[in-house]
């Protein structure tokens, strides 16, 4: 491999930080590194998702399939997905998916003795290992434990209805299922870089002024109120800009200016080595636990390349990628 | 909510019978309504459910109306469905006073292994998975059904034959028994309904629509990484091509995302109805985009749009938004059909017709047209004679011919099948003597002329139905 290096060292800001969700700034990157993590986030996280029914009894409106499917959506808690094994490469069962290593069992069963409908909700689920529980939203938000909020609701029963029934739950990714992923939104992104023409906007009258602003949909300019009143005069009130994220690349405001008869009013680029990722958890792992399983797993794939230095088995894996990548 | 859409059919849908019942898992109400859909009730029962929507290409897969789909939405449980089918059986009784018999399974026997789903008294159980080739039901009928009257009871096991139903269902598929209905007919004999429930995930081919007439198959299946998402997260559940606009001036369904992302946004149903603006029962398009301006969207319904391979900006804002969406019950699975060789039609010997009747695929006269247009002679000739209904003539009937020479001779242009020596005389089919082995004219009264030739057995019956009233070619 030899030639001109391209190596880039990106930094990585971390705005806000809650279990479920992390906004961070990723800079000194390109657009294909910050796309690479998505994907991995939706689709090669692992976590744990039940995948197997047995259904004992089931004299609920709602059919086993339907139970089954809703079953598998339920998020698990899954710290410990990324160490446990797949259940087609556990040497331990044989690709049974049914041992220890590869999986947990869940057990439930309801029955509605009274004359009020029972909600069987994910609190329902037993588990056979204890790291491995249904996701407790509300643990995380402040809702008032009492039964407002208990669980997810798998089906309600009527008086005499049962529902009895084995699950196993394993490790997968959302390649695979989409219940697999611990994903509810991963996205960024470029940080725009917004520059107003000072000169030309002096040119401008408060009603214009405020009319340009306003041809925003979102709150990205704004009249200084202060540098309105230092100079003693409403008319010299300054556009500023208050929150550049907020502009969504929609040009409105640059079409506003076309229109007012002042092209360049404003100039407006996406930053391209600059992005700002907005990451929301299922509940399965936390959402910064997430950014680094990706990370770790991007590396893994990486590792997988530079490993295959046996040019059969490198084409074999990665076709024209494997010579690509010897230099080749 | 048309005939052909899944949903909610009524609140009585699961205490049904019915022949077949198309049923959504998850059935939503529609964001964008009018106020006649309220007045008569179809929004109480689900017909489809709101898509998220973005217009654009996408992978050459979406061309004709094709719709190219998430396929994590789909794990989600979009566009999911239960079909319902009845299989039925009659306990029937006949006129020498006996009548058919369920027999308790044979849990040892040859056929333990199709009869596992069956309970003990003979009749397939409820909540069983079951798969082509499976027993439902294990009856016998008697072999004498005529005649003298015979006591009912104590009949010998000799007198009955199995007249076991057999599950067809396609293969590979999960189905499941459903229920099981005992009730007697208007014969009053016993009548056995089996309901077969299968959930089906949508897959390439299915038929989706929304409610503006704008159908169309799903052309691909993409995983939620390639898909474009904008800067909120947002991804499509579904792509839809904008060549579908144009032409069919659907505006209502542009109306219609306007409307639904407005609902979504500010959390009303929005109407969609281009009239009654000054009953309030509408939503003008002015206010639907001011809703959308104040909930940070632009006020066209376009969004800006990263591309989901890359993670580069598209380069034109994408019309995204929901759409309610139905889907019909046109699928693939129902209609997929192929076959090599099979059955064969006994008048004409030719391949049967239809799917049901594992039938051959038609090579029409457009299709003979291209062939002739291409020049590939070889061809046709297989496709119409060598697959289909080959006769050696030969063997079974000669032909002297005259017409039939020169009719056979100029299409074929194959001398291989004709041998030389032909009878010029009458122009009439032989036969074979196998006494004399040799082929007769029985017009001529010798087999002077006589020659063998390949012809479509069809060609042979015309023919011989054109000599049987006198019609000689
Ligand atoms: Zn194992
Ligand atoms: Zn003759």
């Amino acid at each position: 491999m030899e030639g001109v290096s391209y190596q880039r060292f990106p930094r990585v800001k971390i705005r806000e930080l809650k279990d479920d969700y992390a906004k961070f700034e990723l800079g000194d990157t390109d657009a294909s590194m910050a796309n690479a993590l998505r994907r991995v986030m939706i689709a090669e996280v692992p976590t744990i998702a039940i995948d197997l029914v047995e259904i004992e009894v089931n004299s609920s409106v709602l059919n086993d399939e339907f139970i089954a499917h809703r079953l598998g959506l339920i998020p698990l808690t899954s710290e410990k997905a990324m160490s446990m094994r797949f259940s087609r490469d556990c040497d331990a069962c044989d690709g049974d998916g049914q041992c220890e290593y590869c999986s947990v069992e869940f057990h439930l069963r309801a029955k509605c003795m009274g004359d009020q409908t029972l909600d069987v909700t994910s609190k329902d689920l037993i588990s056979s290992d204890h790291n491995v529980v249904p996701v407790d939203l509300a643990d995380s938000y402040a809702y008032d434990s009492s039964d407002q909020q208990r669980g997810i609701i798998i089906v309600k029963l009527r008086r005499g209805q049962e529902l009895r029934l084995r699950a196993i739950a394993r490790k997968g990714i959302g390649k695979d299922h989409a219940k697999w992923s611990p994903a509810a939104t991963v996205t960024f992104m470029y940080e725009p870089e917004i520059h107003i023409n000072e000169d030309l906007m002096e040119t401008l009258t408060l009603a214009e002024r405020q009319a340009w602003v306003e041809s925003s949909p979102t709150k990205v300019f704004d009249l200084d109120e202060a540098t309105g009143q230092l100079k003693g005069c409403l008319l010299l009130q300054e556009v500023v800009v208050v929150d550049h994220e907020a502009y969504t690349y929609d040009e409105e405001v640059i079409k506003k200016a076309e229109a007012m008869g002042k092209p360049g009013l404003v100039e407006i680029y996406g930053k391209e080595d600059s992005f700002i990722f907005t990451v929301e958890s299922t509940g399965a792992i936390k959402a910064s636990q997430m950014v680094l399983n990706a990370i770790e797993v991007l590396k893994q794939k990486l590792d997988a390349v530079r490993l295959s230095e046996d040019t059969v088995e490198a084409d074999d894996q990665f076709g024209e990628l494997g010579a690509h990548m010897r230099g080749g | 909510m048309g005939k052909q859409s899944m949903g909610n059919i009524a609140y009585n849908e699961l205490c049904r019978m019915d022949t077949l019942l198309y049923l959504l898992v998850y059935p939503q109400r529609p964001l964008l309504t009018t106020r006649t859909i309220e007045l008569v009730g179809y929004d109480k029962l689900g017909a489809g459910q709101n898509a998220t929507v973005a217009v654009m290409s996408y992978s050459g897969y979406d061309i004709e109306d094709a719709i190219v789909m998430n396929k994590s939405s789909l794990d989600r449980g979009f566009g999911r469905c239960i079909v319902m089918k009845k299989y039925s059986a009659i306990n029937q009784k006949y006129e020498n006073n006996t009548s058919d018999r369920i027999l308790r399974p044979d849990r040892t026997g040859p056929a333990a292994e199709r009869m596992q789903i069956l309970d003990n008294d003979g009749i397939a159980a409820p909540g069983e998975i079951i798969r082509p080739n499976d027993i439902y039901i294990n009856k016998e009928s008697p072999i004498e059904t005529r005649g003298t009257m015979v006591s009912s009871t104590g009949q010998s096991d000799s007198k009955y034959r199995p007249t076991r139903q057999t599950y067809k269902g396609p293969e590979g598929e999960t189905c499941v028994v459903d229920r099981v209905a005992l009730c007697s007919d208007k014969n009053n004999s016993l009548c056995i309904k089996f309901l077969i429930r299968h959930t089906r995930r949508p897959e390439v081919g299915d038929k989706f629509s929304s409610r503006h007439g704008q159908k169309g198959v799903c052309g691909t299946i993409i995983q939620q990484e390639d898909f474009p998402f904008s800067e909120r997260g947002i991804c499509p559940d579904l792509i839809m091509n904008p060549h579908g606009f144009p032409s069919r001036m659907t505006v209502g369904k542009m109306i219609e995302l306007l409307g639904g992302k407005a609902g979504v946004s500010c959390g009303r149903f929005h109407y969609g109805s281009a009239f009654g603006e000054p009953s309030g029962h509408a939503d003008k398009v002015e206010t639907i985009s001011e809703t959308l301006v104040r909930h940070g969207f632009s006020y066209s319904g376009k969004d800006l749009i990263y591309s989901g391979i890359s993670g580069c900006p598209l380069q034109a804002y994408i019309f995204m938004g929901p759409i309610y969406y139905q889907k019909l019950k046109h699928m693939v699975l129902d209609k997929m059909h192929a076959r090599g060789s099979g059955p064969r039609v006994m008048l004409t010997r030719q391949p049967t017709e239809g799917r049901a009747r594992n039938g051959g695929l038609r090579v029409g006269e457009m299709e003979r047209d291209c062939l002739i247009a291409y020049g590939a002679s070889m061809l046709i000739f297989e496709r119409l004679m060598i697959s289909s209904d080959p006769f050696e003539v030969q063997v079974l009937a000669h032909a002297c011919y005259k017409g039939l020479y020169h009719l056979l001779h100029c299409t074929l242009q194959d001398n291989i099948y004709l041998v030389p020596q032909v009878c010029r005389v009458c122009g009439l089919l032989g036969y074979y003597n196998h006494k004399l082995k040799a082929g007769i004219c029985s017009t001529c009264k010798n087999g002077d002329n006589i020659s063998t030739m390949k012809l479509p057995y069809a060609c042979k019956l015309l023919i011989q139905i054109w000599e049987a009233f006198l019609l000689y070619l």
